[in-house]
């Protein structure tokens, strides 16, 4: 069966695609520092458990954050999936409907996680041994989501493998065939691990300059946790590299020359990051590291449009103009971040207000 | 017809989507009215300096945020996954029509998740009124998410101008956004109590739980009558037709409009109740009582809603099937099968026929229908019906049930669909074309040089179908007639109707041991007539829907004058187990219990009776006590349609575009039974039923006409789906009474000639004395059917269960097949050669179709 003719038709945008493809790009990337910052924390956090710490200072104040951390990576994933459906709906409504029965999965996984969170962040004086487990499972379903995420990306931009629901319609297929699929997930997940470390170090570091002195350990620690993840995920990404189909990664088309360029440009910045981690200097690292991520997601997104090009390019997509509600939306944007920024510095204020009240 | 569909069978027809959505949206609503009871029980308990209470305000904010963050949010992403798997069509004109009101609503949802943490976490932190502040900024942003979102889900109910502007602001702003805001926003307050109840209700503090039961009732209590308001207004604000549908034409509805209903006075009661003190175990368990109603109370709302989008998943946009409203005629016309991108089967072959059905059920169905499973399971709701018949009834689902679309692709395509549902997944068959076995009949002498008389005798009926189900239903109840007329023979010859007896005795005994049925004929001037005759033939194997009676003439010595054989046609094989089941593998078509008891369900659902628990109280159900039938002399309820327009009339909508295979769905016609009802002249030259009565349509229009002109507005409505095939508008169809207005032989044999037409076309008998059965020849005595028999089974008529069935009287009198006297042979009863066309003209030549 001709795979172009399994593509459905997509619906008209309401602006031009590269606002939603700005939108698109922006939200995913602080969707995935969030969410490489809140499973790479469990993950460092079981690892922490398994190596006989029961009650760390780390462990510690993952268990308070990390429902935190659950609540704002959900948050900052519905807006990508919200721009993601707008641009490429017909792909990844199909892609989702082909795995159905793992992607509805999802949501329970995601709530037990959640709510595994709440039970490590409320419980975490009383379950003793238990936060192995508790640390352990949140991790695994963690991981799981990601893989199943990744799994949908991955059969999204593949078409050519769309056929196979003739012969299993259930919602049961998985793209495992993909050469990419694995690289790709491993390298989210240790580059997860990475920003993971990253944090920990930002974290303690923070206590550190408040004049914690048993803070400085931990951002030692969390500095080699990120450097050396990330050192592994350069491997990682070479097999990745590897895996792409031939001609991608080119210099002879414009999409091509973005593409590997941003691919060089992200490696280029892991290594500052990589070396300022090591010496502990977290805040040079952080911008290196956040700049290689943005570089690195820059490239998925352009990785995506050379694999989709033999179907579809954005271009094609038709418009019919609706730019008040944009503006709408622009307004909402604005003031709400604003109304965020002040209600922060609010909190803190009053807050401080109050501890300063004899 | 875009998107491949996700095969879920027993999960299938929405179940996902209700278990999510009606979770979440019971959660969502608490997130929103939630947030202004956490502002207001904190200020009620700094303003009465309580710090129990405000101890308590902030577990209840703890719980508050577990729930409405774990459960609400994820749930809420949720609903967007399953919505994108079991509608994506949907999905995506929505996505790309609101993304702009769904980024925002992100934007708030943010606002949401800060505020709300920072609320909770700063208790006790910081100044009252500034902490109160950041709730209120939770409360807002939440409020502005319930705005937003409000838009998107009252387009689809009512989507306003949008289908012809496709402006945003037309769809969000559409005519249900207002009273829905409100309704919601009241609801929201109202949850907010039953949430409150249920923490206040576990308060240790006898005094602090009192007091705060009483606040959370009020919760219930104060908002309630904005409530009720807003929903009126919600009400008034829908179209007209979607109001009717809603509230009156869904009978699907009404379970969760009455549920509705039925809770609100419940929480009135309950929130009355719990501003006294009461027992801390009764106030507790009245609390989750009260949560459970909740959420039924919800639950029924979003079905209401839901439902009232039927058949469109976007109103006036979308059919629930995917196929846009606009594309409909496309589709029909080309298929669904060559419309969609996801099928395997673009051809329907012999081969393909119950795989291609299953591909266009899983197009067209499954996304409201499981197989087998809990959501408007369809094994279960086709269960009574045959491939053919549940072909039929796709072909006007839409018709009277309104939640349903027309269906949307090709008659072939609706046969294979019907093929798998019916066969396919219920192991239900057409019944099988029968093989008959030759009745033979023993034909009484007759020596044209001798005998004396000749008694002619017919059934004016040409077939008396029988439908009773003792104890149930009594549709057609039996009564089989004769007619009688004896001539003594001469070159003059006389018909006798005094000093002579006449008996007739079935063949046979009367089944079940009781003696064959027999009786005398009353003479009534020339013909001697016995009606009522209790001929009941089953639908059995045996059944046999042409038994035979000798007619006897006797003299008042009781001296036998002459003697003859007549048939009875009667036939039990009605076709209603197609559609309203019954029948078993192998069954005649026929009513059965089961069949009877259906057909009461389904009539009591449509108009509102309650005939099975009529029938299930032991009484037997008959039509005729409230439809007016000619036939056997009922006049109903003058308000209601008579019999024929009202059976017609219904089922003529499932029949539309048919030829005669439409009647043969009921009517004992077809090679499916073994009555097979025409067996003249007529049709051994290829006429059917169509040329006579005409198209099933206009078979039940003139019959609805004549009601309608009569008043009765349940004509009108039956009439709105029909269109008619022989006139051109409705108005032109004529109106007509059963069993009076009936076409007749000499609407096409004018003046008795060989007829220019096949088909009687508007035209019929004006009145029961000129039917044709009440007509006599130009002597005013001799009945045309006494020689040509009755209608259906004119001589020379074939029976094809018994070659002589039909013509036993050409056979006895003539040995032959003809109209008695035919090919001039008018010494049968003149015992002489006549020259005058006496009887009728055109009489006196060779017969032209021997």
């Amino acid at each position: 069966m001709d795979p172009a003719a399994l593509i459905p038709i997509p619906d008209a945008i309401p602006v031009a695609w590269g606002w939603l493809q700005f939108f698109l790009l922006l939200t995913f990337f602080l969707h995935i520092v969030l969410m490489n910052a809140m499973l790479g924390a469990a993950f460092i956090a079981l690892v922490t458990h398994l190596r006989g710490g029961h009650a760390s200072p780390y462990t510690a104040a993952v268990a308070g954050n990390l429902p935190f951390a659950v609540a704002f990576t959900v948050n900052f994933g519905v807006a990508p999936l919200l721009f993601a459906q707008v641009l490429y709906g017909h792909f990844i409504y199909v892609s989702s409907i082909l795995m159905a029965v793992f992607w509805l999965s999802i949501i329970a996984l995601l709530i037990s996680a959640y709510a595994l969170a709440y039970v490590y962040k409320y419980q975490y004086a009383r379950l003793g041994n238990g936060r192995l487990p508790v640390a352990g499972l949140i991790t695994l379903l963690l991981l799981i989501v990601a893989f199943l995420f990744a799994s949908n990306l991955s059969l999204m931009q593949d078409p050519a493998r769309w056929s196979r629901y003739f012969d299993r319609p259930q919602g049961m297929l998985l793209n495992l065939a993909d050469p990419m699929l694995l690289p790709r997930y491993l390298h989210f997940m240790v580059s997860s691990v990475a920003v993971g470390g990253l944090t920990m170090a930002l974290f303690f570091d923070r206590k550190h300059r408040k004049g914690d002195p048993s803070a400085s350990p931990w951002v030692k620690q969390g500095c080699r946790w990120f450097a050396h993840a990330t050192l592994l995920n350069v491997a990682v990404g070479l097999w990745f590299l590897v895996a792409l189909p031939k001609g991608v990664l080119t210099v002879s088309t414009t999409a091509g020359l973005l593409l590997t360029a941003s691919l060089a440009c992200g490696v280029l910045l892991a290594a500052p990051a990589v070396a300022f981690a090591l010496a502990g200097r977290v805040m040079p690292a952080t911008w290196c590291g956040l700049g290689a991520i943005a570089l690195m997601i820059l490239a998925r997104g352009l990785l995506r449009a050379a694999l989709l090009a033999p179907w579809f390019s954005l271009s094609q997509l038709p418009v019919r103009a609706s730019y008040s509600s944009f503006t709408f939306f622009l307004f909402f944007l604005v003031a709400g971040l604003a109304l965020i920024v002040w209600m922060v510095r609010f909190t803190l204020r009053s807050c401080a207000a109050r501890e300063a009240r004899p | 017809m875009n998107y491949p569909v996700w095969q879920l069978d027993a999960f299938g027809g929405g179940l996902w989507i209700v278990l999510i959505a009606v979770f979440h949206v019971y959660i969502s609503h608490f997130a929103v009215g939630g947030g202004l009871f956490l502002v207001l029980a904190e200020r009620k308990a700094q303003r009465e300096n309580d710090p129990a209470m405000l101890d308590y305000v902030r577990a209840h904010a703890r719980f508050f945020l577990l729930l409405t963050m774990v459960a609400g949010s994820i749930t809420g992403v949720g609903i967007w996954f399953i919505m994108s798997l079991l509608n994506p069509a949907a999905t995506s004109i929505l996505v790309h029509t609101f993304v702009f009101a769904w980024a925002s609503e992100w934007v708030f949802f943010l606002i949401e998740i800060v505020a709300l943490f920072l609320y909770y976490a700063t208790f006790g932190r910081m100044e009252s009124g500034r902490h109160q502040a950041l709730g209120w900024i939770y409360f807002g942003a939440a409020w502005m998410s319930l705005v937003l979102i409000n838009g998107v889900i009252g387009f689809m109910l009512t989507p306003g101008a949008w289908p012809k502007d496709a402006n945003f602001w037309s769809g969000f702003f559409n005519p249900s956004f207002w009273p829905s805001l409100f309704f919601r926003t009241f609801l929201a307050l109202i949850i907010a109590g039953l949430f409150g109840l249920t923490t206040a209700a576990w308060l240790k503090d006898a005094r602090l739980r009192t007091v705060m039961t009483r606040f959370c009732a009020r919760w219930l209590l104060l908002p309630f009558v904005f409530f009720v308001a807003s929903a009126a207004w919600y009400r008034a604000a829908l179209p007209a037709e979607l109001q009717e549908m809603i509230f009156a034409r869904m009978p699907s509805m009404r379970p969760y409009v009455n549920g509705f209903f039925l809770c609100s006075p419940v929480l009135v009661v309950a929130g009355l109740l719990l501003i006294f003190r009461l027992p801390v175990g009764l106030a507790r368990a009245l609390a989750l009582a009260l949560l459970l109603i909740g959420q039924l109370y919800i639950g029924c709302f979003e079905f209401i809603r839901e439902g009232g989008r039927r058949p469109y998943i976007i109103r006036e946009v979308m059919y629930s099937t995917s196929i846009l409203k606009k594309d409909a005629d496309r589709v029909r016309q080309e298929g669904v099968l060559s419309s969609a991108k996801w099928v395997r089967h673009r051809e329907i072959t012999d081969a393909n026929r119950l795989a291609a059905g299953r591909e266009l059920y899983n197009l067209l169905c499954l996304a409201c229908h499981a197989v087998g499973g809990p959501m408007r399971d369809i094994k279960q709701l086709t269960a009574p019906f045959t491939p053919s018949g549940l072909d039929a009834m796709i072909s006007g689902m839409e018709v009277f049930y309104p939640a349903m679309p027309p269906f949307a692709g090709t008659p072939e395509e609706r046969a294979a669909l019907a093929l798998y549902v019916a066969q396919g997944l219920n192991g239900r068959s057409d019944p099988a074309p029968v093989a008959l076995v030759e009745k033979k009949v023993e034909i009484p002498a007759f020596d044209p040089a001798a005998s004396p008389f000749v008694l002619l005798a017919w059934s004016p009926q040409s077939m008396r179908s029988v439908a009773e189900v003792k104890g149930v239903l009594s549709l057609l109840p039996p009564g089989n007639s004769l007619r009688a007329q004896l001539i003594k023979r001469g070159e003059t010859p006389e018909l006798v109707n005094q000093g002579v007896a006449l008996s007739y005795r079935f063949a046979g005994d009367g089944g079940a041991g009781k003696p064959a049925i027999s009786g005398e004929l009353t003479a009534e001037e020339d013909v001697f007539v016995v009606d009522n005759i209790p001929l009941r033939p089953g639908v059995g194997p045996s059944a046999d829907p042409y038994p035979t009676a000798i007619i006897e003439a006797r003299d008042e010595s009781d001296a036998l004058l002459a003697e003859t054989t007549v048939v009875a046609p009667v036939s039990a094989e009605i076709g209603c187990s197609a559609c309203h089941g019954g029948a078993g593998q192998g069954d005649r078509p026929g009513l059965y219990r089961e069949t009877a008891l259906h057909i009461l369900r389904v009539h009591d659902r449509l108009s509102g009776t309650s005939l099975l628990a009529e029938a299930q109280g032991g009484a037997t159900v008959r039509c005729q006590s409230c439809h007016a039938d000619a036939l056997v002399k009922a006049q109903g309820d003058p308000a209601r349609l008579n019999l024929s327009a009202a059976i017609h009339g219904f089922h003529a909508n499932y029949l539309r575009g048919k030829g005669a295979e439409a009647c043969g769905f009921c009517h004992p016609s077809s090679n499916t039974v073994v009555a097979r009802c025409l067996r003249d002249i007529h049709a051994a030259v290829g006429m059917d039923c169509v040329n006579c009565h005409g198209a099933v349509e206009d078979h039940a229009l003139g019959l609805l006409q004549q009601e309608r002109r009569a008043g009765k507005g349940q004509a009108a409505a039956l009439m709105a789906h029909l269109r008619p095939r022989s006139a051109g508008g409705l108005e032109e169809v004529a109106p007509r009474q059963p069993w009076i207005n009936q076409p007749d032989c000499l609407h096409c044999h004018v003046d008795f000639q060989a007829p220019e037409t096949d088909t009687v076309v508007n035209a019929r008998t004006n009145d029961e004395q000129g039917l044709y059965r009440n007509r006599t020849d130009d002597s005013g005595r001799l009945f045309c059917a006494a020689c040509h028999s009755g209608a259906h089974a004119v001589y020379p008529a074939d029976n094809p269960s018994g070659a002589q069935l039909d013509v036993l009287q050409p056979l006895q009198y003539q040995g032959n097949r003809l109209p008695l006297g035919a090919n001039r042979n008018c010494a049968v009863c003149h015992t002489v050669a006549m020259a005058d066309e006496m009887h009728h003209a055109n009489s006196l030549r060779a017969f032209r179709n021997e």
